[in-house]
């Protein structure tokens, strides 16, 4: 569901005073207006909003604003509100090199803000620029995922995301941001645009070599490009493939969330069909789906305010997974509780454990679907999940009944788990975009032995089935089982090359 | 305590918000609060010499800020990166501490008093034995004015030896040597406001996007104009050009005789003016005779038709500007090519006038402070060694005997190296500088430094690649902890001011002369009662005081109020300080007949040339975020963050010959050494044949590579070119 993207405060102009350079800055302290010969910039009217504007022809890579605006925010020397990427075409002597110099696009849709679980974000009813809240972050990152610029940056040491707010601050006094005051060149202005006509326009005015698509959230930097650009123009730092964080905590928050669901569907199946009602599964069960909740809280940066995730239901997947799982874990207990005492209820509990487990597991997988992660993008994902907790539902309910008929329902889901990762490279090996090409390419070399190993355990785990009806033997196929989606998990999380704005040719050291 | 610290920010209690709190400042404006200062001390930057004015924020004597100073007639309130972060140098790790002096291979912390004794008597010593000029002194263009001028009184009249250089020759001597051939002596004639005002600009081997940012702000204020830029390499300059001539590697020589030629034949010069302000036009013209287009053309590469078409829109242009910095300047020809630059402007009268110059942007931030009272390769006030005129002159200044002064200057730089190496040079004074990393062909450098009796490193950093090496380390103050003025590269004398103390026991390099003087014995006669730099000001003036770098018009106190003066500002001036001034404008040089020299040259292929086994060409240069040896901005982090390491930069067909691709390390190998685990950039930013390797990065020293080829004239390296090949790297370098 959208809410109102550029709702005008009340009273126009009431804060907002930019005719004129307050008096602080007037005289030998003035920093920015005058005398740089930068006109004042007046308060947007209805329907309008400010944006940055970028000219390429102008830029000469100096990265100015990229230090100007650290200085500016005082942030710490590995987060850069603003970068600056380079791009290069054409055949000596007649080269072309360029230069992006990008902060925040103050998107007519803003991905950060539409999918954040707290409402951190805003888009500012006056201005349009795209504020982030620290005080109500919870540094659960998703936003870091759903821009596909790379825009908004966590901050390990606050454990918050932040990111470029056009110098509001420095706006409502008069002053011009940052990095249009640090660069040598006049190659960045605010402008101020008509909402309207840019919703027209923007295809041809926001995109450019190393940008991703304006289309994901419509940003208003309008770049000016050179009158003719080589056709193999390109990003130079295309070479930059590496692993990305696993992200541990995620990995056991999704891979137990679905070993949960799929043993309590497993337990469920059993009270249904045989009428036998396993407590101890149910108990193990319950256990699992609260280990995996509460690995979860270890992904924020703030951890003590994890509740607040459920805020944003309304519009954020994030806080739909939240939510679901709270139900589930809430019916979960009830359901375990129940089989516990053997307590007749127990089969209405256990449908809607399932349900809303299942529900979750969903969510989960939407939330995955993020402008920013192109390999994550696309159903696949959620037919990834949904493999794993039937898998899970599978082996669980083979090894409750106890019996050689479900060999073929465990078997077809392996084939499942085997099958739509296998689509999903298929297709990313013969994709011509940098990023799914990049997954493929760091799953076939970096990665590619964990890869084997992935399948390796899924066929060990299908194999130790097959040997014997024994219950041990069970216990070893189901934790094969559990190791290979773990690992698999894994892969997910690490080989996912991010959207972002071209940066330059040497990748930084990590750390 | 810390486990509760920890807690509350593990669990997100604590966000630091106190840190990160904004507010609005009186100077700064609106801003994060940890950068408001209580006091702003102006100053001016102390990386090149565009010299942009600045001011450092001070809260509880820390530097917590820096600003673009908006009324410094210079910059106007811009910096470059590595101004916009220069304060963090002031607390860099790294900073020297106390005097080290190696006692059984380690360095030992001793009193300032013990290890200026050890120092003298070392020397001393070197000097009963060896003779006087056994002990070498090599300085820097990194300090103010007023030290430069002490330390050449010092080394020469004190320690008494005339072998002293400073880094500047590794820049800024060509420049030096090719002003003073032609005009009769050094001193950059144009302005920064030229950039502005002339229709036409030549920038030749000049990177100014890269090394000199914020002069791109003074071309951009030029719409009218027809930016030139000549480069082997498709800089970041060059991508502002409107005409963008990919000459061969050092080709620029035939390209300006091409050009004058011309010039001459197309009878575009202007004829009073040659007649009038010149001599040598018929040895010129006769030495232009086997430089026609079709000549040049084979060696630059440029289409004739092209190079005729620059001479025409130089020659016709109503102000052209010919500016030029280390492309010319580090090659065994670059005098010559500063002459035929100079030519140019000589052959139309294009010189000193609005917008029309031929113009050496300088590297250091002071390296024209050095040149002009310095000592090293001529007297201070550009009086030259050799004349008896001005050997009495400044006799007679300093109130000494005219037999003490040197009548020919000593050793430059390279030959102090070779003399070490020989052992004739037994002690040597390094000041501010790190050849482990600057100086070409290093293991001579290393060579010589490992026969020396006695080496004393005096620097802002400890330990600095050559500082290790030392017996005795000296710290110093660094920009921001010191008083003085620098020169830029259009003549502007700005101030210098401390904003805060040094750190543990370093002292200005200032003090530390005139304690050494003490110790010495000559503080009386050569500095009396001095113990501010300000004093060395007031005796310089009176010693440039009808010189071309005339500074006897100038205060501390106006060129605080004006943001700098450009000399000559002479006392009695009636000009206010602040206005723009030329040199050369009426015709009359610095020469005994006021003539300007044109100057014949010969263009010559660059000493190492590749062959079969090091077929490719290594140029050597530099990046925005990077200065020199990086002893500062390697110390930066945001720096160091935005360029981390070296880089080798290789056309694609060359790439695919070797079977490399972008980001494999490669090892460059010379004949001189070898450079290992590279990463490889294949590009279009350099030609076919061409490679392209910065220069700041110990870890892969390009000057590893480099060869001790040197300028017959000025004495600096061949920097730009020589032959290497480039291997998949064998072995890691860890």
């Amino acid at each position: 569901m959208e809410l109102p993207l550029l709702t005008r405060a009340d009273q126009p102009g009431s804060f907002v005073t930019l005719s004129a350079p307050d008096s602080a800055s007037a005289g030998d302290t003035t920093f920015c207006g005058a005398n740089v010969g930068r006109a004042p910039l007046r308060t947007p009217d209805a329907g309008e909003q400010y944006r940055f504007h970028f000219d390429m022809t102008k830029c000469i890579g100096c990265k100015c604003c990229v230090v100007a605006c650290n200085e500016q925010n005082g942030n710490p020397s590995d987060i850069f509100w603003r970068r600056v990427g380079e791009v290069e075409g054409g055949v000596y002597p007649h080269t072309q090199r360029h230069y992006l110099s990008i902060g925040c696009n103050h998107c007519l849709e803003p991905t950060c803000m539409t999918g954040c679980p707290v409402d951190a974000y805003s888009k500012d009813g006056l201005t349009g620029i795209v504020r982030h809240s620290a005080d109500a972050c919870i540094g659960c990152q998703y936003c870091t995922w759903n821009c596909s610029y790379g825009v908004p940056q966590f901050n390990a040491e606050r454990g918050v995301v932040g990111k470029c707010d056009m110098c509001y601050g420095r706006l409502e006094n008069g002053q011009h941001p940052a990095c249009v005051v640090a660069c040598p060149e006049d190659a960045i202005q605010i402008e101020i645009v008509r909402v309207e006509d840019w919703q027209r326009e923007y295809r041809e005015h926001a995109n450019s070599p190393g940008m991703p698509s304006a289309d994901d959230s419509i940003s208003t930097t309008r770049i000016t490009l050179p009158r003719s650009l080589p056709e193999n123009l390109g990003r130079v730092d295309l070479g930059h493939l590496q692993p990305e964080s696993p992200h541990w905590p995620l990995v056991f928050m999704t891979v137990l969330t679905q070993l949960s669901v799929g043993v309590f569907a497993a337990v469920l199946s059993m009270q249904a069909f045989t009428a036998r009602a396993n407590r101890f599964a149910g108990l193990v069960a319950l256990v699992i789906a609260f280990s995996a909740l509460s690995a979860s809280t270890l992904h924020l940066g703030r951890p003590l305010y994890a509740a607040r995730a459920l805020k944003m239901w309304r519009r954020s997947w994030l806080s739909r997974e939240v939510l679901l799982f709270t139900l589930f874990a809430g019916a979960a207990t009830l359901y375990a509780l129940c089989l516990w005492m053997g307590i007749s209820f127990a089969i209405v509990a256990g449908a809607l454990t399932v349900v809303c487990g299942l529900a979750g597991v969903g969510a989960s997988a939407r939330l995955y679907l993020a402008p920013g992660r192109p390999a994550w993008n696309s159903p696949l994902t959620v037919f990834e999940f949904f493999a794993t907790t039937s898998l899970f539902g599978a082996a669980g309910f083979a090894l409750l009944a106890n019996t050689d008929n479900a060999i073929w329902l465990v078997s077809t889901c392996t084939l499942f788990c085997v099958l739509v990762p296998c689509v999903k490279f298929l297709r990313f090996a013969r994709s011509s975009s940098h990023q799914l090409y990049g997954t493929w390419q760091l799953l076939s070399t970096t990665l590619s032995n964990r890869l084997i190993l992935r399948f390796a355990l899924l066929i060990a785990g299908l194999w130790a089935f097959g040997v014997g009806s024994a219950i041990p033997a069970r216990v070893v196929a189901l934790l094969l089982f559990l190791a290979a989606e773990f690992l698999g998990r894994y892969l997910f999380f690490v080989s996912v090359v991010p959207t972002n704005i071209a940066s330059g040719f040497l990748m930084p050291e990590a750390g | 305590m810390k486990f509760f610290t920890w807690l509350k920010r593990r669990s997100g209690l604590d966000i630091r918000s106190v840190d990160y709190q904004y507010g609005q400042d009186p100077v700064l404006g609106f801003t994060a609060e940890r950068k408001h200062a209580d006091t702003w001390v102006n100053t001016t930057c102390g990386y090149c010499s565009v010299g942009c004015g600045m001011q450092l924020g001070v809260k509880s004597g820390r530097v917590v800020s820096v600003r673009g100073n908006p009324q410094h007639p210079v910059n106007l309130g811009k910096l470059c990166p590595k101004g916009l972060a220069e304060h963090y140098a002031i607390e860099a790790e790294g900073r020297a501490h106390y005097p080290l002096l190696r006692n059984n291979g380690i360095h030992q912390r001793v009193s300032w008093d013990q290890a200026l004794d050890v120092m003298v008597q070392r020397f001393r010593a070197i000097q009963a034995k060896h003779g006087r000029d056994s002990v070498g002194v090599i300085s820097t263009g990194q300090l103010v004015t007023e030290e430069f001028y002490t330390l050449g009184k010092l080394v020469q009249l004190g320690l008494g030896t005339s072998h002293y250089d400073g880094n500047t020759t590794l820049c800024m001597s060509t420049a030096v040597s090719g002003y003073k051939r032609s005009f009769g002596s050094d001193g950059p004639p144009g302005a920064y406001e030229d950039l502005e005002r002339a229709d036409v600009i030549f920038l030749i081997g000049a990177n100014i996007a890269d090394n000199h940012p914020i002069l791109c702000t003074r071309l951009e204020a030029n719409a009218g104009k027809t930016l030139v830029v000549v480069d082997p390499r498709v800089t970041k300059t060059a991508m502002m050009a409107d005409l963008y001539l990919p000459v061969k590697p050092r080709s620029d020589l035939a390209l300006l005789n091409a050009m004058l030629r011309t010039i001459i034949d197309e009878q575009l010069f202007d004829c009073a003016y040659v007649e009038n302000h010149t001599v040598g036009f018929d040895d010129l013209r006769k030495s232009l005779e086997e430089s026609d287009l079709a000549a040049a053309a084979q060696i630059t590469g440029l289409e004739p038709e092209l190079i005729a078409q620059c001479a025409r829109l130089y020659a016709n242009a109503t102000a052209p500007f010919i500016a030029w910095t280390m492309g010319v300047n580090h090659s065994t020809k670059g005098t010559e090519t500063v002459n035929a630059i100079n030519n140019l402007a000589l052959l139309t009268g294009k010189i000193g006038k609005a917008g029309a110059s031929p113009f050496s942007i300088t590297g250091q931030c002071n390296a024209m402070g050095t040149r002009e009272t310095g000592f090293t390769s001529g007297l201070p006030g550009y009086r030259k060694f050799e004349s008896a005129t001005d050997r009495g002159e400044i006799a007679q200044l300093w109130n000494i005997e005219e037999e003490r002064l040197p009548t020919s200057r000593g050793l430059a730089y390279p030959d102090i190296i070779e003399a070490a190496v020989a052992g004739n040079i037994r002690g040597l004074w390094i000041l501010g500088t790190n050849p482990l990393v600057s100086f070409p062909n290093v293991d001579v450098l290393k060579h010589a430094l490992g026969n020396l009796d006695f080496l004393v490193v005096q620097d802002g950093f400890h330990p600095t690649p050559t500082s290790e090496l030392a017996d005795l380390v000296l710290p110093a103050a660094i920009w921001g902890e010191k008083e003085g003025t620098y020169t830029n590269s259009e003549r502007r004398v700005s101030k210098v001011n401390a904003a805060v103390e040094p750190p543990g026991e370093a002292r200005s390099d200032f003090h530390i002369f005139l304690s050494l003087a003490e110790k010495l014995g000559c503080k009386d006669e050569l500095f009396p009662e001095w113990s501010a730099p300000s004093h060395a000001f007031e005796e310089w003036k009176r010693v440039s005081a009808g010189r071309l770098c005339d500074y006897s018009g100038m205060t501390y106190d106006a060129i605080e109020q004006t943001g700098g003066i450009q000399w000559p500002f002479p006392a009695g001036c009636t000009e206010p300080p602040s206005s723009t001034r030329r040199l050369y404008g009426d015709g009359i040089f610095s020469t005994p007949d006021g003539r300007a020299q044109l100057i014949a040259t010969q263009w010559t292929p660059f000493p190492e040339q590749p062959n079969a086994d090091f077929p490719l060409i290594l140029n050597t240069g530099r990046t925005v975020e990077h200065w020199h040896t990086r002893t500062k901005t390697g110390a930066i982090s945001i720096l160091q963050r935005m360029a981390p390491r070296a880089w080798l930069e290789m056309n694609p067909v060359d790439a695919q010959k070797l079977n490399l691709k972008s980001h494999d390390r490669v090892d460059v190998i010379s004949p001189r050494g070898r450079v290992g685990g590279v990463e490889l950039r294949v590009t279009e930013i350099v030609g076919p044949g061409q490679v392209f390797l910065p220069f700041h990065f110990v870890e892969t020293n390009a000057n590893q590579l480099t060869q001790s080829a040197f300028d017959p004239i000025s004495r600096e390296p061949n920097f730009k070119q020589c032959a290497v090949r480039v291997e998949k790297q064998t072995n890691s370098t860890d």
